[in-house]
């Protein structure tokens, strides 16, 4: 049985809807959610700045046996295909995890608390902002 | 290609060897500051640990694994690199060690990465690991290079490795059929480079090239310091000028053409 570790931070360097962050400025995020909800903070991995790649997020989800859950900057890194995002849910949740959004401050730790996050994103989809 | 009209042979030859094979190594320019580095940086890793200085910084940072676990890496690495950079003459010393081939590669007219970076690996440790990946790829520009400074000897699993240039687009042009990095590394294992250099050499590589580390399987704990520099007027990517990066040496007639204005008024 491999102990389980720390939450691993998740951060990008390609635009969250039209805006950019510094990496620094999200890893600060990443780092005040993290002591706030007093789960350890592991160094994040940086998403490819490529439109669509979405390697290291495979990645972490594959150390996941040897961690409490991933902490994203953002919920909005999420891969855009619905289809592909109920995986990485269902991974977290199959592993014993939790998968956390620092700027919304939302959290996935059981199937009920998906609903919440999907018309987060959904809403997003279809809504203007002025 | 470089007119070598232009360049001294040795300036060529370097230029040369960077364009082949991705990275060079040299004897440190300026070996007196690479000690004072690694000096400093045993202190801190004393102080953190609290064990008395040592004699020997050297035997010091390489066997530090006998005094720290895989859960404490990750504190003592920032007590470390938070106390190198608060240090006034660490940026200026660590451009030094390299600065004639940073000045061959790059350019005289630089700009450097704010904070220089810290990497410890334990043997055996599989926490601290750096999937295969360019720098590129997670936002920095394609201009930059890396100076990465071992403060041990390093080699084989206990060093990183590189993938040579005559490979990497080959190997890009397969990434977007790869599900993860680490299938990524087994598909460019067999063509890799792992770059042994001995304490009071540095390395400059080109980081838009593949790279990374893996379990290190030596005896000793690696220690490397790694920060980035580019020409001012270069083009920049998610790894911002005054966020990211600052000006080193900014030359005369840059700042001149900067504020020059024409002369106004015309009415003609």
């Amino acid at each position: 049985m491999v102990e389980r570790s720390g939450h691993r931070g998740y951060i990008g360097a390609r635009p969250l809807n039209g805006s950019r962050t510094p990496q620094h400025v999200q890893n600060i995020v990443i780092r005040d959610y993290a002591r706030r909800k007093n789960l350890q903070f592991l160094l994040s991995a940086v998403e490819h700045v490529m439109p669509g790649s979405y390697m290291i997020l495979e990645d972490l989800l594959d150390e996941l046996p040897r961690l409490g859950g991933i902490i994203c900057y953002s919920i909005f890194m999420l891969p855009p295909d619905e289809r592909r995002r109920r995986e990485v849910y269902d991974r977290v949740l199959r592993e014993g995890c939790n998968l956390h959004a620092a700027v919304e401050e939302i959290a996935i730790a059981s199937n009920d608390d998906i609903g919440a996050v999907e018309d987060i994103l959904l809403v997003n989809k279809y809504a203007t902002i002025l | 290609m470089i007119d070598a009209a232009f360049l001294q042979p040795n300036e060529q030859g370097l230029a040369d060897r960077f364009m082949s094979e991705g990275f060079v190594t040299s004897p440190a320019d300026d070996r007196a500051g690479l000690d004072r580095i690694q000096r400093r940086a045993a202190e801190l890793a004393a102080e953190h640990l609290r064990l008395p200085h040592a004699n020997d910084p050297y035997d010091l940072l390489e066997t530090i694994h006998s005094r720290v676990i895989p859960d404490e890496l990750n504190g003592l690495r920032m007590h470390v690199i938070a106390g190198l950079n608060a240090e006034p003459w660490l940026r200026p010393t660590y451009f030094r060690l390299a600065r004639s081939t940073i000045e061959t590669i790059v350019g005289n007219e630089l700009c450097m990465q704010r904070r220089v970076n810290l990497s410890i690996q334990l043997p055996a440790d599989d926490s601290s690991l750096l999937a295969t990946h360019s720098d590129v790829w997670s936002g920095d520009s394609p201009f930059e290079v890396v100076v990465w400074v071992p403060l041990v000897d390093v080699f084989r699993t206990k060093s990183m490795f590189l993938l040579p240039p005559q490979f990497n687009g080959e190997m890009q042009d397969r990434m977007a059929s790869l599900r993860s990095a680490e299938e990524l590394y087994k598909i460019i294992k067999p063509h890799l480079v792992w770059i042994d250099i001995p304490y009071g050499h540095v390395m400059v590589f080109n980081q838009t090239l593949m790279h990374g580390n893996r379990v290190n399987k030596e005896k000793g704990t690696r220690w490397s310091m790694n920060c980035r520099f580019k020409s001012i007027m270069s083009p920049y990517a998610d790894k911002r000028f005054g966020e990211f990066f600052e000006p080193i040496s900014l030359r005369p007639a840059t700042r001149i053409g900067m504020q020059y204005k024409l002369p106004g008024g015309f009415n003609g």
